[in-house]
């Protein structure tokens, strides 16, 4: 059962995770760059850090990207089919969403493991200057975390009708108008800075996307 | 006995201007149910209730002896189901297609579904998305067929396709009823096509059942009698009566169901004579049955 749905995820979702596997192998090795070309002009370390700091918003992106975009796919034959097929079928709802979420999480595994040889290359590869140290394996894992959780996130949006998207946008909606009445009305309310601390710091959902993603760090 | 289906006091409401209400739907086991009624009259919300898809506000739903939605993802398995518009992949081809549906069912038949491959001449390396309706009509067919179902819940599965293709699809679905004694539930507004085959009738119309007998009592129970020097006020009657009208000034024509030949004991009274029993087609009793139904004219 979960073959043949792993099957019909990989034929929605193949070229997402191709190109994702690609640009998640060539990040690292085009972010220490500088540094692998150690007998040329090796970059001092303050200089080596910017770099990869600068690089490393990318991560983040691309997890969340990559998150969006299989779990917009995982959905897009059911939604097509208007659900009708899928809820005839002989499982229990629980077990077809979960089958549905086990291989687009496995399709991510890709991409995942193409940052992880990504960063071990360009980590071995590379002359790290002294002091400094890399973390291929803590990125690899931060951001199979942050590909997860987007995954999760969008997967659960998406799984829901034109209905919840639209609730899902009131929601959104309703909290920038609050702020901006609030604004207006000069009263001293951030609902929008809250709400992003709340999200956005530990132990928010989406605390994995925010601080710095250093592939070598002191 | 125990029916396939089978719906008591059934409710829902889709909207805010219709609703089935007080469904009680029996389709006896092995039977071939033909469910007739016009667009809009709430046939796909009652097939959807049945395969557990929509959740009734009231009443009970039993299919196989089991209840639903309680027990659809088990009895599920039995069940097929040609829905009114292929809901299926687009991107999978034939063959992958059969493969992800064989994945779910437990009783599937290769070695039938390869048959039944080849006998609707279906090209399996061709998408699904990209076949002709006729094609896709027979991939339904054939998935429903394959799985080897106790009942087939069949929504218009003939509708707009080519005389050729419908008589394809409806051999192959007579072939294995008569192999397997399988029960079907087919929606259709093609009513002589369901003649053809179907042995119990339900007629619904604005989210009612108006009735529900087998095929030959409805075929043979709805009649058009004329009748002159009828009584005003008829007392009594043994059989229904449907509508009057005058043909002309002594004469009458009444539209009746439940007719049975020695009813016409009931015209012998001073004045009153029945002049002519006419027998009215599937389709031109249905027609009448819906009009009285919607307006009685009696």
């Amino acid at each position: 059962m979960f073959r043949v749905i792993l099957y019909n995820q990989w034929k929605w979702s193949r070229l997402l995770v191709v190109l994702g596997s690609v640009a998640g192998f060539a990040l690292p090795i085009v972010s220490l760059q500088g540094a692998a070309r150690a007998d040329a002009s090796p970059l001092a370390p303050a200089e080596l850090l910017r770099t990869v700091q600068s690089w490393g918003v990318l991560y983040p992106v691309l997890a969340a990207t990559l998150g969006l975009l299989v779990a917009i796919t995982t959905w897009t034959p059911d939604h097509r089919g208007r659900h009708v097929y899928a809820l005839v079928l002989p499982v229990p709802r629980w077990r077809y969403v979960l089958l549905r979420f086990g291989a687009g999480a496995l399709l991510l595994a890709a991409p995942i493991t193409a940052v992880l040889v990504g960063a071990l290359v360009a980590t071995s590869s590379a002359a790290i200057p002294a002091g400094l140290q890399g973390y291929p394996v803590a990125l690899a894992v931060r951001f199979a975390l942050a590909v997860l959780v987007a995954f999760a996130v969008f997967f659960a949006v998406s799984a829901g009708t034109a209905r919840t998207a639209g609730i899902v946008l009131a929601l959104i909606g309703g909290v920038m108008l609050v702020q901006v009445i609030a604004d207006v009305a000069r009263v001293d309310f951030d609902l929008v800075g809250k709400l992003q601390l709340l999200v956005l710091n530990w132990p928010g959902p989406l605390a994995i996307f925010t601080g710095r993603w250093m592939l070598i760090d002191v | 006995m125990m029916n396939a289906i089978e719906t008591d006091q059934l409710h829902y409401r889709a909207a805010k201007t219709f609703h089935i209400s007080g469904l009680g739907l029996k389709v006896p086991v092995g039977a071939i149910y033909g469910f007739l009624g016009p667009n809009g009259s709430g046939k796909t919300t009652t097939i959807r209730l049945v395969l557990g898809l929509l959740r009734p506000l009231a009443g009970r739903i039993s299919v196989l002896g089991h209840e639903i939605p309680r027990d659809a993802p088990s009895i599920l398995a039995q069940v097929g189901f040609v829905p009114e518009q292929p809901h299926l992949d687009s991107i999978l081809t034939v063959r992958e297609t059969l493969a992800f549906h064989a994945a779910f069912y437990p009783t599937w038949d290769w070695p039938w579904a390869e048959r039944l491959l080849r006998q609707f001449d279906l090209e399996e390396r061709q998408p699904f998305g990209r076949l002709s309706k006729g094609q896709k009509g027979k991939v339904m067919m054939l998935l429903a067929l394959a799985q080897r179902p106790e009942l087939l819940v069949l929504d218009e599965p003939t509708d707009g396709l080519d005389p050729v293709v419908r008589r394809d699809v409806l051999s192959a679905l007579l072939d294995y009823v008569s192999q397997r004694r399988a029960s079907v539930f087919i929606s259709s507004h093609l009513i002589h096509e369901l003649e053809r085959f179907c042995d119990w009738i339900g007629v619904m119309d604005n989210g009612r059942l108006i009735t529900q007998v087998p095929m030959e009592r409805f075929k043979n129970g709805i009649k058009r009698l004329r009748i002159s020097g009828a009584p005003p006020i008829p007392e009594s009657l043994p059989f229904v009566l449907l509508g009057r009208e005058q043909t002309d000034g002594a004469t009458e024509t009444w539209l009746v169901r439940e007719w049975e030949p020695q009813m016409s004991a009931y015209f012998d009274r001073p004045g009153v004579t029945l002049t002519e029993v006419m027998d009215l087609d599937l389709e031109e009793g249905f027609v009448e049955l819906l009009r009285t139904f919607r307006g009685p004219r009696a």
